[in-house]
């Protein structure tokens, strides 16, 4: 096989395929056993292939030699202990050359079911999200501290605990019918939600690091709406707000870095393939009676996209979705976003009702979102004091410089 | 001009170096293919990495080496082609340390005469 024949993401995909099938073999229990297999199976690969060039069944390859390390291992580390005889005994026979069609299918469940277990109800959710960036999609704890902007003691500790509450189990966390029993489904989405909008909504500045992230996301989640495990109105809608969100991605910024407001973007950047997956996906979604946070989003994520320009998107639309979305997924934020949206339809007095209608929450009012629109929206309508008042607010409160010159371009628009 | 033979020897420092990533390894592949492209009328044999561990054979004994207080030991060899050592140099100076990235090379004639 020639180098150019490899998938982008080969090795840090293969690493999370292959550690799901033999932690699905062997145990979730002996995870570190098998992470350690596959990643040295991933450094023969990296000096025999460098030389020998690239087999002809690259992932039947990776296999087989992480299996040989990991069998080594273990009968070193357990000697003839009944545990291995009977996970491991019918697995020797693998190491006789792997079946040349690999069980791509075989592959993909596990994954899957490793998605599933990840999700285990002792884990809290920040240590689930470690734990299936480790192990499904292959990052080391370093770069997944870069990714989530923390640090690595932390991810570290994280993943500790989730380890640590697998090897507790006194069932076997692979189990199909111990996964499907307790409806695991949406704490599944909840963690791709979550995985995707750590990279879509970060205001940090590193663009590749949270493409990465959305990346990751929609591959995971493609999986599962492909998968009868996972195939569910909910789970298309969750894929479909995804891909409408990555379709704009990269038109936030200028070529120069500067973030730009949706109303400056260049709607022809807007990625058309990604734009079709996503409404094929939103239609998926509209079967039966579900009507979940995801299908709100996806449907909020869908007028933007079908939008011809920014004075010509269907705000009273937007605005009802986000209606519907606070009360399916209460949330003060989805209440700031309906006053902008109302706002866009029916003007900014309209959008200041909104928000006098609710006592809004002290970490949001202290937040550059809130004081930003405040002062947008007082300025529009005339009050002039309130709103350079909530400017100067707004600016100070800024993250990031980048997002401080947003702010300041959008505060400084003449009134209409 | 005609070209000269020379032996590479690739020395690691052992042990302690932290592990590469999937991603990280999929950049030295990367990386590695694309320095042998572009050097490929200069790679006589890209070698292979050696096994841990050894003998070492003198008049009077066989003991198990490289020693271990040795600081680098030999991790792999290759053999290029230049038409001289400052061609072989630039080759070598350009190859991504795809077997540790803590690695040295020695760059030695191969006398044919």
């Amino acid at each position: 096989m020639n180098p150019s024949e490899l998938t982008e993401n080969f090795f840090r995909h293969e690493y999370g395929r292959i550690v799901s099938v033999l932690s699905c073999r062997v145990g979730v229990q002996r995870i570190e056993d098998v992470e350690d297999a596959v990643q040295s199976a991933l450094m023969t690969a990296l000096e025999s292939w460098t030389v020998r060039g690239i087999p002809e069944n690259p992932s039947a390859w990776l296999y087989r030699v992480a299996l040989n390390n990991l069998l080594g291992d273990l009968r070193q580390k357990v000697g003839r202990t009944k545990i291995l005889e009977e996970k491991v005994a019918h697995e020797q026979e693998s190491t006789a050359p792997a079946p040349e069609a690999f069980l791509e299918g075989e592959m993909k469940d596990d994954l899957l079911r490793m998605l599933f277990v990840c999700c285990e109800e002792g884990i809290p959710v920040e240590s689930q999200l470690v734990l299936a960036l480790k192990t499904l999609c292959g990052f080391s704890i370093r770069e997944i501290s870069h990714r989530l902007f923390t640090s690595e003691a932390n991810i570290n500790k994280r993943l500790q605990r989730a380890r640590k509450q697998l090897r507790q189990l006194d069932k076997d966390p692979t189990d199909l019918a111990y996964l499907q029993k307790d409806n695991r489904l949406p704490s599944v989405q909840h963690i791709l939600y979550l995985l995707f909008t750590e990279g879509h909504l970060s205001t940090h500045e590193e663009s590749a690091l949270r493409m990465d992230l959305c990346n990751e996301a929609i591959r995971l989640t493609s999986i599962l709406a492909e998968h009868a495990l996972g195939r569910t109105p909910d789970t298309h809608a969750l894929l479909s707000l995804m891909f409408l969100h990555r379709a704009r991605m990269n038109s936030r910024s200028s070529a120069s870095g500067n973030l730009l407001l949706l109303e400056e973007q260049n709607r022809s950047d807007w990625d058309q393939a990604d734009i079709q997956e996503g409404m094929k996906q939103l239609a998926g979604s509209a079967e039966g009676e579900t009507f979940s946070r995801y299908h709100a989003e996806a449907g909020i994520a869908a007028e933007h996209c079908m939008a011809p320009s920014f004075k010509d998107t269907n705000w009273t639309k937007i605005a009802d979705s986000y209606a519907l979305l606070e009360k399916v997924a209460p949330s003060p934020i989805h209440r700031l976003n309906r006053a902008v949206a109302a706002a866009e339809a029916h003007g900014p007095t309209r959008g200041l009702e909104i928000l006098r209608e609710f006592d809004p929450p002290a970490w949001l009012t202290m937040s550059y979102q809130w004081t930003a629109v405040l002062s947008d929206l007082h300025l529009r309508a005339g009050n002039l004091d309130e709103g350079y008042r909530h400017k100067e607010t707004a600016l100070s409160k800024a993250p990031s410089e980048a997002i401080k010159k947003l702010l300041e371009r959008r505060l400084s628009r003449k009134p209409e | 001009m005609s070209k000269t033979n020379y032996l590479c020897v690739v020395r690691s420092e052992s042990g302690g170096c932290e592990k590469p990533s999937p991603a990280e390894m999929e950049q030295s592949f990367a990386k590695f293919n694309a320095w042998r492209e572009k050097f490929q009328d200069n790679i006589v044999d890209l070698g292979a990495p050696l096994a841990d561990g050894g003998e070492v054979v003198t008049s009077e004994s066989a003991t198990d080496g490289p020693f271990v207080e040795v600081k680098e030991i030999i991790g792999g060899y290759m053999i290029i082609s230049a038409e001289s050592m400052d061609e072989a140099v630039a080759v070598v100076k350009e190859s991504p340390g795809v077997w540790s990235p803590k690695s040295s090379v020695e760059i030695r004639e191969i006398q044919s005469h």
